[in-house]
């Protein structure tokens, strides 16, 4: 077999194996594996417009192939964080001043901007391990654990899988199951939820460190329709308890007239926010419903890759998502991938620009944006071609636009004409190399 | 595990059992699979760079999964 085909077969079943955010599906192509290593290596620049987010990212695959299609993988990534992230407060035009969240220090936004809170920076360490193997003919098992650590957050999970073939291995039963613990323990400890953002050198709004449980269902049926054509389909279940907040996140206390900040003063002798803030308050119960749908279609060398998912939450949130790739070779090396994909999504029902000084105290309320209602859009290409050795080489680029929507029935007095949704322009560049 | 949520999950294997009985009149013999064996006709092309777009859209997004498991995993802004 050749080292092309054996690289083909380590890497569908490494998906399955391998990654805690890979699928639990097994490719339902069947043939004997080649003992050896096979490394799939990507450099990752994700760049945000406006000083936002940054990321350097190295990513590192490797599959081990035994006798009997026996697959060990092994992952490894790297990521290096910095830039500036919207808080959720509003923007107003007069300058803001926040206290950091350590609480050792203010930072200051200017008139008109939307606040950004730029103490972001972080390394981000995760490795994987897992391991696939088929038993009585029909059946292939797989399980993995995950880790990552980065400075206040750590993560450990672990995911098993089962999966059957029928019909002379056209069609293919799936199920997974995930289990993911994370701790979360920011410097100066988490918030209060909805407790305010105090002056500096008074944690009194802290608690200790937090804790979340994620556990992942997914179904699967793959199905080989003809030579040229074939699909998947899951249905996914993700339950998630504990902490669900985001610590760094806040929201505007606002007049209810004006609908500009209500001012703060510090204690004397202290610094301190310029403005009331209140830190965000999420339920600590999420349900998560998905159905996903790929279909891949072989037109004389040419590939076209469709996918769709619905996933809808007990947070009301519904999104919407598709998907497309075409692969277009031209020569025996060398190819041209497109790459097309839409998102939409609406609000969380606790999505709030602000919190309205007087009124009736909400338990639930946040003005992250990504739980807010937008569009997003992501157009790219992709270059691949083959090296002299038969190692394969390719680059991406890749635009990523978010369009975000406040709700006009919580707009109120001078926030209207304001820019109140953070959209976002990111890049994304990547250089693979597989050997 | 909520009540409901046990009675969609039993509806969901019957349809995906159901479905499975229906995918009987598909596919191919077994000598039929060499376009299917190609490595770009895999559902998973590049499992590291599906990695990477998992990664960035949880981090952006309110949605995750599908594919695979949504999960955990970081604390990203």
């Amino acid at each position: 077999m050749s080292k092309q085909n054996s690289r083909s077969i380590a890497a569908s079943l490494a998906t399955a194996a391998c990654s805690l955010l890979g699928t639990s599906t097994v490719s339902p192509v069947q043939a004997q594996e080649e003992p050896g290593w096979d490394f799939n290596t990507a450099l990752l620049y994700y760049g945000e417009s406006d000083g936002r987010v940054q990321d350097f990212s190295l990513n590192v695959l490797a599959n081990r192939a035994f006798v009997d299609d026996r697959i060990l993988s092994l992952g490894l990534t790297v990521d290096s964080l910095t830039g500036a992230t919207p808080s959720g407060a509003l923007p107003f035009d007069g300058p803001q001043t926040f206290t950091r969240p350590s609480g050792k220090a203010v930072y200051t936004t200017s008139a008109n901007e939307i606040p950004l809170d730029d103490s972001f920076l972080d390394t981000r360490v995760a490795l994987t391990a897992g391991w696939a193997q088929p038993f009585a003919r029909l059946y292939t098992f797989n399980a993995g654990v995950s880790a990552s650590k980065e400075y206040d957050y750590v993560h450990i999970g672990g995911n098993a899988g089962l999966s059957r073939d029928f019909n002379k291995r056209n069609t293919t039963l799936s199920l997974g199951l995930a289990y993911a613990q994370d701790s979360l323990n920011p410097e100066g400890g988490t918030p209060v939820p909805l407790s305010p953002m105090l002056d500096v050198g008074d944690l009194s709004n802290r608690i200790g460190d937090q804790d979340k449980d994620v556990v992942d269902v997914v179904l699967g049926l793959t199905q080989v329709v003809n030579r040229n054509l074939l699909f998947q389909f899951n249905y996914s279940l993700s339950q998630s308890s504990g902490y669900l907040n985001d610590p760094f996140k806040f929201l505007s206390l606002v007049d209810p007239v004006s609908g500009d900040p209500v001012g703060h003063t510090p204690a004397p002798g202290v610094s301190g926010p310029s403005h009331e803030y209140r830190f965000e308050s999420r339920p600590d119960e999420r349900t998560k419903h998905s159905v996903y749908g790929q279909a891949k279609y072989y037109m004389s060398g040419k590939v076209l890759d469709l996918s769709y998912r619905y996933m809808t939450d007990d947070w009301e949130i519904d999104s919407h998502t598709l998907d497309a790739r075409y692969r277009w070779p031209f020569g025996d090396k060398r190819y041209l991938e497109p790459h097309v994909r839409w998102y939409t999504q609406t609000a969380a029902d606790f999505y709030r620009i602000s919190l309205v000084d007087g009124a009736a105290p909400l338990e639930f309320a946040s003005a992250d944006y990504r739980l807010g209602e937008f569009d997003a859009i992501t157009v790219g290409m992709k270059y691949g071609w083959k090296t002299r050795s038969d190692n394969e080489m390719s680059v991406r680029l890749e635009y990523y636009m978010q369009d975000g929507t406040a709700p006009s029935d919580q707009i109120i007095g001078n926030q209207a004409g304001r820019e109140l949704y953070p959209d976002l322009d990111a890049i994304i560049a990547q250089f693979s190399y597989r050997f | 595990m909520c009540r409901s949520v046990t009675v969609g999950l039993s509806a969901v294997i019957l349809c995906l059992t159901a479905a499975a009985s229906g995918c009987t009149s598909m596919g191919v013999e077994p000598w039929e699979r060499d376009v299917l064996a190609k490595e770009e006709m895999q559902l998973t092309t590049d499992p590291v760079e599906a990695g990477i777009d998992d990664h960035i859209y949880f981090s952006k997004e309110a949605s995750s999964g599908g594919r695979g498991f949504g999960g955990g995993g970081c604390g990203c802004n």
